[in-house]
């Protein structure tokens, strides 16, 4: 590629080019996927570039990018304060246990207690599907079930927990239910969202942009490390 | 740009008062532009600080106000030129990236990040300028020329240069780092 076609690509990914100039490039993409390749990594590269630089040190509050919480602490706190909880709870048998409960966000955000409830039902939902009309769906049953445990008086906690192609559950711009999460997250305590880090991560190093979770979704290491753990609490586990 | 335009006094109040607020909402975005340039916060902080300090003084001189963000990067892109470039060659300060974070901070940031700002510190000065005026910032190509004060072509020249490298330059960290788990530059 000579020097000239460097430019134009470059002015092209810029959007510096004129109607015709661009339609230009556009066929001249068509017929080469070389240069199509090159185009592709000169918009990684921005993008890459405004992830880098979004929240630089000494830039405080109100960024336009959400601060990750300290995942690392995160995960130090789940090892520590998991305690195993035997007699779990299986289709619709409440436990007894009333262990202390991990604690999501050693800050105090979120809406996961420190302590379990005594006659605690608790249900982990893994979410690892695209599919957002069934993750809806469950929204809806899982909002009923809420009601009837709080109208009762009896003890519930559930958490969703996204990663992998579940993941656009809770990603803004391509969450389905953004305004439901935030509605249901103020209304109950007891229901926490959960999104995966690491395939975060992923997602940004294989796509190079910025993969931002809803502001109610608190941030894990790992997701599969999530449920397996809530399995171990005795936690009742639904993959969806 | 930076003609004189006669205004009643009260015109010349309001028009200011405005163009300071506005002017003081920008302070985020020089900052991460400064930051990106220096990677040093304390720098960065202080060219900010000089840049909306000269710009609202000289308020006067902007004439077209829709221009106010390209003018104070301008100032700042002179700042950093003229004043912080020869300090550091004074006091023989090198640019450090990321070395004011702590060993957590830099753990908690994804390598992606790390690398990505590595390999801009490790460009020349007017390479990190143009890519981060364009990329980061978003300014268009005209803008940009005004801003660092070369023609048009010298942008579009500089730019694909700049990004040929930072790509050279990525590639050869993620290869070196390829067998790290979490790089992490200690604070010198």
């Amino acid at each position: 590629m000579s020097s000239t076609d460097d430019i134009d690509i470059n002015a092209y990914v810029d959007g510096e080019l004129t109607p015709e100039e661009r339609l230009e490039v556009l066929d001249a993409l068509r017929k080469d996927p070389e240069l199509a390749r090159e185009v592709c990594e000169l918009n990684n590269l921005k993008s890459q570039l405004e992830l880098a630089y979004a929240q630089p040190p000494g830039l405080s509050g109100r960024s336009a990018v959400r601060k990750r919480p300290a995942w690392l602490t995160l995960a130090a706190s789940v090892l520590a304060l998991a305690v195993g909880v035997t007699g779990g709870w299986f289709a619709g048998v409440n436990d007894r246990a009333g262990d202390r409960l991990v604690v999501l966000d050693p800050q105090g955000r979120g809406q996961a207690p420190a302590t379990a409830e005594s006659d605690e039902t608790r249900i982990v939902f893994h979410i690892t599907t695209p599919d957002q009309l069934a993750a809806g769906e469950l929204l809806d049953e899982v909002e009923t079930m809420l009601q009837a445990y709080q109208r009762d008086g009896r003890n519930l906690r559930v958490e969703f927990v996204s990663n992998g192609d579940g993941l656009d559950f809770l990603r803004q711009g391509l969450s389905q239910h953004q305004e439901r999460i935030h509605q249901l997250a103020e209304s109950y305590r007891n229901l926490t969202f959960v999104a995966c880090k690491n395939t975060i991560d992923r997602l940004q190093v294989e796509q190079g942009i910025e993969i931002n979770v809803l502001p109610d979704a608190e941030v894990i290491e790992s997701g599969v490390s999530h449920v397996v753990e809530r399995q171990k609490e005795g936690w009742a586990y639904i993959r969806v | 740009m930076e003609k004189k335009e006669s205004r009643s006094p009260l015109q010349k109040l309001g028009r200011n008062r405005r163009l300071r607020q506005e002017a003081c909402a920008q302070r985020e975005r020089l900052y991460r532009l400064a930051w990106s340039w220096c990677h040093d916060q304390h720098l960065a902080e202080d060219l900010v600080q000089e840049t909306l300090a000269k710009g609202l003084s000289n308020l006067d001189r902007l004439r077209d106000e829709t221009r106010l963000v390209v003018w104070l990067t301008r100032i700042m892109a002179n700042l950093y030129r003229d004043q912080f470039r020869r300090k550091r060659e004074e006091t023989g300060h090198e640019l450090e990236p990321i070395s004011e974070e702590t060993p957590e901070q830099a753990a908690d940031r994804s390598l992606l990040v790390q690398l990505t700002r590595e390999a801009i510190a490790s460009l020349n000065e007017d390479h990190r300028q143009i890519i981060t005026l364009v990329d980061l910032s978003g300014f268009s190509y005209t803008d940009t020329a005004q801003i660092l004060d070369v023609p048009i072509g010298t942008v579009m020249s500089r730019l694909s240069r700049a990004r040929k490298r930072l790509r050279e330059e990525l590639e050869k960290a993620q290869i070196t780092s390829a067998s790290v788990v979490v790089p992490m530059r200690k604070p010198s």
